[in-house]
């Protein structure tokens, strides 16, 4: 294969494949760059790992705690060495199958191993071979941010590539205690996977949980976490950290008060820093903003004509989420503009979002602080899901869904729900925002009795009705 | 005195069979100032004999106007002498 490709794609994650793909099927000639393990963050040590042990720990948690009068609470014990190694074996799977072989399925793609960076706007250095692109997409991701904390550096601290199946930084052994610095989703899904598996969980968030999504949410997880025995110590600033090998030792202040938090490990999960900062990106004129973020038009072209960014890499620029199908999608788009001429724009107003905490969480569409700053005329309701004849039904009662609601047109602007099935259900929502529909809509809806879904539903009834004098399926 | 012509060299996709190879040479070759198109389905390419005002953006158009494949320039090189 010769050193010049009509694309050269720098990252081989969920971002990089999809532009692989369909630039493969336009006619390019492609080669992609990875200095890790192929497939990136989502499949290595993000999405599926987690998901897969997220699954696992609810499962010895309701054994421990069945919801229901009648059902005697058992122990389902953790060999954790022998679940670690099944969430291996998925990861590892998925890998050869959904990244491996559609790599060696797709004519003309050759994948180059080593650390990528610019030596001018058309060549990069890729380990020790010179490669030239005619064009290039930047999809090298984001990984852990660490945090300037007087102390972090001279202790030994877990990220969330403790997921990874095959690199240094993972987790075998559970340990006793854990404290979580950090209350983004990343922070809470594993602290609550933590917990369930066995450890003692202390969470150390600067703010509340989950700050930046609709506060009701935060707010619901935090007192599920607090009855589950997991310590959320929200609004807490870090003075310093210490500790070894046998134990850590975090510093922090509270409200005005210090204390110190101690666990066997330390998890920092302090959100996400792009990885540009060894690409040399400066040598080949690509701009980056202030936090490092690849700076993109609505095209996803960076400062450089020839030259594209996709998925994390590129941060909330356009309303873009740093999520796997987010990535996924921009880089569909890359490859129809660099080969199809295409000039379609990302759109990121309808991203559905989900956390997979338990109770999970989802979203879609905006939040009533983000609505309410750009001064625009909604309504919101917050409907406790206990109305919800399946909840009840089921015992999983705790959580609320709220809808936000334009006055103008009734359009839906956000829908933000915690609560068994979140996941599933907000599909329903982002499908009715996509097409534009009303809060009628969601009510006109014939919704199948007794599921989730009906929450939507009666969600949509609470701006008209006194919701806890429904009857059944809602009507 | 016979005008200037270049070789335009084509990336093509969406080709699966010799009768897309027809399809995608016709396409090429119904753009006003193309003399020939070699089309090859192994290497998903074509080189297009035209004159020098044939532009990239209506070889692309032509293609993509089948439906079915797409083309984009690699690059052109002037014929021999030049
Ligand atoms: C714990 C965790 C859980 C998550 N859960 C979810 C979830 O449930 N759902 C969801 O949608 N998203 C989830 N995400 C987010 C998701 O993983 C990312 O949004 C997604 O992987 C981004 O894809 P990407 O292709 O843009 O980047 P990445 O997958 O990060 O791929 C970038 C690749 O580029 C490589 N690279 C970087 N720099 C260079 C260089 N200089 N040279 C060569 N290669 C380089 C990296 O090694 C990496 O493999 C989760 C993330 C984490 C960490």
């Amino acid at each position: 294969m010769s050193d010049h490709v009509d694309f050269l794609i720098l990252g081989s994650g969920s971002t990089a494949f999809a532009a692989a793909i369909r630039a493969a099927d336009l006619g390019a000639r492609v080669a992609m760059a990875e200095r890790r393990t192929l497939g990136g963050t989502c499949a290595n040590r993000g999405c599926l790992p987690s998901k897969n042990l997220i699954e696992a720990a609810r499962i010895v948690r309701e054994a421990a705690h069945p919801r229901y009068d009648g059902l005697i609470a058992g122990t389902v014990g953790v060999e954790f060495a022998a679940l670690i190694a099944q969430k291996d074996d998925v990861v590892r799977e998925y890998r050869a199958k959904k990244y491996a072989s559609v790599a060696d399925g797709l004519a003309d793609l050759e994948l180059l191993e080593g650390d990528a960076t610019f030596v001018d706007p058309h060549t990069v250095r890729v380990g020790d071979r010179m490669v030239t692109g005619d064009r290039i997409l930047v999809a090298t991701g984001s990984r852990p941010t660490i945090p300037a904390i007087p102390g972090l550096a001279d202790i030994p601290y877990l990220t969330s590539d403790l997921l990874d199946a095959d690199e240094a930084g993972r987790l075998t052994e559970l340990p006793a205690s854990l404290a979580v610095l950090g209350g983004g989703y990343i922070a809470v899904e594993l602290a609550q996977m933590f917990s369930r598996l066995g450890s003692r969980v202390t969470i150390v968030a600067r703010s509340g949980l989950l700050s930046g999504y609709e506060p009701d949410l935060g707010r619901t997880l935090a007192e599920v976490f607090t009855d589950e025995g997991i310590e959320v110590l929200a609004g807490s600033r870090v003075d310093h950290v210490r500790g070894d090998a046998s134990g850590v030792e975090v510093a922090i202040e509270q409200a005005g008060a210090r204390r110190v938090v101690s666990a066997e490990r330390l998890l920092v999960a302090t959100g996400r820093t792009p990885n540009t900062d060894t690409l040399g990106l400066e040598r080949a004129g690509v701009a980056v903003d202030a936090d490092g973020f690849v700076t993109v038009n609505a095209q996803l072209r960076t400062s450089l004509p020839h030259v594209w960014a996709a998925g994390d890499v590129i941060g909330r620029q356009h309303r873009s989420q740093t999520a796997t199908p987010v990535g996924a999608r921009q880089g569909r788009i890359v490859a129809d503009n660099a080969f199809a001429d295409a000039g379609k724009a990302f759109d990121g107003t309808v991203i559905p979002r989900a956390i997979f905490t338990d109770p999970p969480i989802a979203v879609v569409g905006e939040t009533e602080a983000e609505v309410r700053a750009r001064h625009y005329p909604a309504v919101a309701a917050t409907t406790p899901l206990m109305y919800v004849p399946r909840a009840g039904a089921v015992h999983k009662p705790t959580g609320l869904v709220k809808f936000i609601v334009s006055t103008v047109d009734e359009r839906v602007l956000g829908v933000h729900v915690i609560g068994e099935s979140a996941p599933e259900i907000i599909h329903e929502a982002a499908m009715a925002m996509h097409f534009k529909a009303g809060l009628p809509d969601f009510i006109d809806l014939i919704h199948v009795y007794p599921t989730m879904s009906e929450a939507l539903k009666i969600g949509a009834q609470a701006f008209s009705r006194d919701v806890t004098k429904l009857s059944c399926c809602a009507e | 005195m016979t005008e200037p012509i270049v070789y335009i060299d084509l990336g093509v996709g969406g080709m699966t069979c010799d009768d897309c190879v027809v399809h995608v040479t016709e396409a090429l070759e119904s753009v006003p100032g193309v003399e020939s198109a070699a089309v090859d389905l192994a290497t998903r390419s074509a080189v297009v004999t035209a004159r020098p005002d044939v532009g990239a953006s209506a070889l692309a158009a032509a293609v993509r106007a089948t439906g079915q494949y797409n083309a984009f320039e690699r690059r052109r090189r002037a014929a021999s002498g030049e």
